[in-house]
């Protein structure tokens, strides 16, 4: 799930309630029990919510998102990713789920990687550490 | 009778018994086919869906008093046409006609013969099934729900019934006349199609009936192929790994790789190197002026011009590993000497033009700057000579592997033992060599040691693992590999009380006695066997993360289940080769996986015990007869 940029022609995310309510579903107060979606956001403003188990896959968003580190992305469920484009986060998040999806089969075939978005998408997964 | 005859039941049988005469009277006009072979279609239809409708039993019935059904029909298909001919003198009715009757059967009453038939055609199908064609049909039918043999008998009976290829038959559909061919199609009431028919036909069945059905998913083979270059057989691959995986296979179209970092290169290049398919062109994506290593593991389509390229354009290489470098001549030596003077690691397989001229000018300007020197496969040259100037002249190497060098021996060995800074040393001779050299290299750069790697010293005995207890006190990694000559009694004095902590990384492949009148084994056993393994994992189970006792094949059970008691763990060990180790049966290999929390990988080739193995999810266990099951995954999941 994702929406575009936060451009007033292109898409309103106030108005859609169901949206509004999975926002605020990712975020957690200090106090309260950490939510069971984060929200990744890439550097051209789309917003890919996802289940946490899914994201933690990453060694960097588990490390942005860990609790006890106290930064901001932990406290507020919401990690932005300035170097990856929306088109590189939405595929890390389909990799994300995939691997959520198959973590306990065998033989798991290879998910498809469009090949003019593979070099990014490397680029993507070295940083991101999965 | 008349609204019988009327309604078409008679003449035609249950297939048309909706269309009207005027409808079959036109057709039979047009087409010229004769009646008796519109009933074998007919009953060819009728077999083929083993339904017995109302033209039996009717038939039956007129046949038990004398009444034929095709007479009664071909005396109204005479008057029709001749009430036809008449109306309108139409020619072509006419030339139908006369083709029509000559294809004419005499009236015979099909009904008396019906049963005969039938049961000639039970006999049929009862001998079908005993033939080994039926037998091929069933085993390739078998899982489909329907499967059923009478079924599959009476296809083999229409099969049979077919007009063979050569013969001449009217088409089912346009009625016209042509000759069979293996290519001809059944048409939808059984019949043959012509060539044209049968184009249509295959058009319009194209979509119902496609090819047999593949399960998605990697194949069996590959899935075999991926265990055996380790991957894990369980779960998605990493993102990364995928995504190399997918540029290492669209490199054609990869222009210029960015700013990838060394280590995602690395793989490349394995992966690239691995398909041989590093060419001149791709090489160029691997050089970068920023980068200090180049590993490309096969040369072998670079030319002498691409190596002064790789000189040149990377200058400040710390680290040069290429393999199957046979164009690499003198004059690139002479070149990497004056131009790239921060090279440290050198690991070059098979440079077999470089003279040991050459050879020796490159150690007395660069050894000193040496750090890693590790050389494969050489013959043309590379002597004694050369080896001794290197040992003079690297003083500062700390990793040193000479594997598969002709022209070395003895005289290297002496020589190696003034390499006082080695801390890793990995020697594989062509040459026979003597113990002494050996005993000389560990007593003077033993204690430095932290890897040592002796494959197929077939003349080291006992004095060589006695000098490796005495001296060696920092070793990680042990590999002592193909060898008959060292006992168990050495092996076990090796790790009783040795001050080196425990190994992580331990290869004893081979080492037994090979005797083919005497397979125990002489009495006092020779390689590792019972007490050597025991004193082995007492040493260094609590640290052990590699293990490989393939082929030693004196371990005896006891030993096993002393090693592998309940009460042992081995929390690090990873990789565990057991291949070729007879007593290795399912309760062993079943105590192995208990003891072995940690394990990914069970090789396990030629222990033809292990039946039936139950392992954790991630574990690979290669080399079984039969599949491993998986605690927790359906056994259909792990083809």
């Amino acid at each position: 799930m994702w929406h575009g940029p936060p451009s007033r022609h292109v898409y309103k995310p106030v108005e859609d309630r169901r949206l509004r309510d999975l926002h605020a579903s990712t975020r957690t107060s200090m106090a309260s029990t950490i939510s069971e979606y984060v929200t990744l956001v890439s550097c051209d403003g789309f917003e890919f919510i996802i289940p946490r188990s899914a994201a933690c896959v990453s060694g960097t968003i588990r490390r942005m998102l860990d609790p006890s580190s106290k930064f901001s992305e932990a406290i507020t469920g919401r990690c932005t990713l300035e170097t990856l484009t929306g088109i590189v986060l939405e595929k890390v998040c389909e990799y994300l789920l995939f691997n959520e999806k198959h973590k306990d089969q065998a033989n798991v075939s290879d998910m498809d990687i469009p090949p003019e978005l593979c070099l990014e998408l490397l680029m993507a997964a070295d940083y991101l550490d999965t | 009778m008349q609204s019988l005859v009327n309604s078409g039941l008679i003449s035609l049988g249950n297939n048309f018994f909706l269309i009207p005469f005027s409808f079959i009277d036109s057709f039979f006009f047009r087409s010229g086919i004769g009646d008796q072979t519109t009933l074998r279609a007919d009953r060819r239809a009728n077999r083929s869906r083993n339904i017995r409708g109302p033209h039996s039993a009717l038939t039956d019935f007129l046949a038990s008093n004398n009444i034929s059904a095709a007479q009664i029909r071909d005396d109204y298909d005479r008057r029709v046409s001749e009430a036809a001919r008449q109306a309108n003198g139409e020619t072509t009715a006419a030339a139908a006609e006369d083709q029509d009757s000559e294809f004419e059967p005499e009236p015979e009453p099909e009904s008396p013969e019906d049963k005969v038939k039938k049961r000639k055609r039970q006999q049929t199908i009862e001998r079908i099934k005993k033939t080994k064609e039926f037998a091929r049909r069933k085993a390739r039918k078998t899982g489909e729900p329907d499967d059923d043999d009478d079924w599959i008998a009476n296809q083999i009976a229409d099969d049979k019934a077919r007009p063979a290829p050569g013969q001449l038959e009217n088409c089912e559909i346009c009625g016209k006349r042509f000759t069979v061919t293996s290519y001809s199609k059944a048409g939808p009431e059984g019949g043959l199609l012509c060539a044209d028919c049968s184009k249509k036909q295959v058009k319009g069945d194209g979509k119902k009936a496609p090819a047999k059905k593949r399960v998605s998913g990697p194949s069996r083979r590959q899935n075999k192929t991926k265990l055996l270059d380790g991957e894990t057989p369980h779960g998605a691959q990493s993102l990364l790994e995928m995504c190399i995986k997918k540029v290492a296979e669209s490199i054609d179209d990869v222009e210029e790789f960015g700013d990838l970092p060394p280590p995602v290169m690395h793989r490349l290049s394995q992966i690239l190197s691995k398909r041989r398919a590093v060419t001149p062109r791709i090489l160029n994506l691997f050089l970068r002026r920023n980068h200090r290593e180049l590993n490309i593991y096969d040369c072998a389509q670079l030319q002498t011009d691409d190596y002064h390229r790789i000189l040149a354009l990377m200058p400040d290489l710390i680290k040069l590993n290429l393999r199957f470098v046979t164009p690499m001549k003198d004059n690139i030596f002479d070149y990497m000497v004056e131009n790239n003077k921060s090279i440290r690691d050198l690991h070059l397989r098979a440079p077999n033009l470089v003279t040991d001229d050459c050879w020796r000018r490159f150690f007395i300007k660069m050894g000193p700057r040496l750090q890693s020197l590790k050389l494969w496969d050489l013959d043309a040259a590379f002597d004694n000579k050369t080896a001794e100037v290197m040992c003079e002249n690297c003083t500062g190497l700390e990793r040193l592997k000479l594997q598969h060098i002709v022209k070395i021996g003895d005289e290297t060995l002496t020589a190696i033992s003034s390499l006082k800074a080695l801390k890793h040393l990995s020697l594989w001779f062509s040459q026979d060599t003597k113990p002494e050299p050996l005993l000389k290299i560990i007593s003077s750069v033993g204690p430095n040691l932290r890897t040592l790697s002796l494959q197929e010293f077939k003349n080291a005995d006992d004095t060589l693992l006695q000098s490796i207890h005495d001296h060696c006190r920092s070793l990680t990694k042990l590999r002592f590999t193909n060898n008959d000559l060292c006992t168990d009694q050495a092996l076990t004095s090796l790790f009783r009380d040795w001050s080196n902590p425990p190994l992580t990384y331990v290869d004893f492949y081979a080492l037994r006695d090979v005797d083919m009148s005497n397979p125990a084994g002489p009495p006092e056993p020779i390689g590792l066997a019972s007490n050597g393994f025991i004193a082995l994992m007492e040493h260094s189970g609590s640290k052990i993360q590699s293990l490989s006792i393939a082929s030693c094949r004196h371990i005896s059970r006891d030993a096993f289940e002393t090693v592998f008691d309940e009460n042992k763990r081995y929390p690090h060990l990873k990789n565990f080769d057991i291949s070729f180790t007879g007593p290795v049966d399912d309760y062993i290999a079943q105590c192995i996986v208990r003891c072995c929390p940690a394990l990914t990988k069970l090789v396990a080739f030629g222990c033809f015990n292990i039946r039936d193995l139950k392992v954790n999810m991630g574990v690979a266990v290669i080399g079984t007869v039969s599949e491993p099951t998986f605690k927790g995954i359906a056994q259909a999941e792990t083809m």
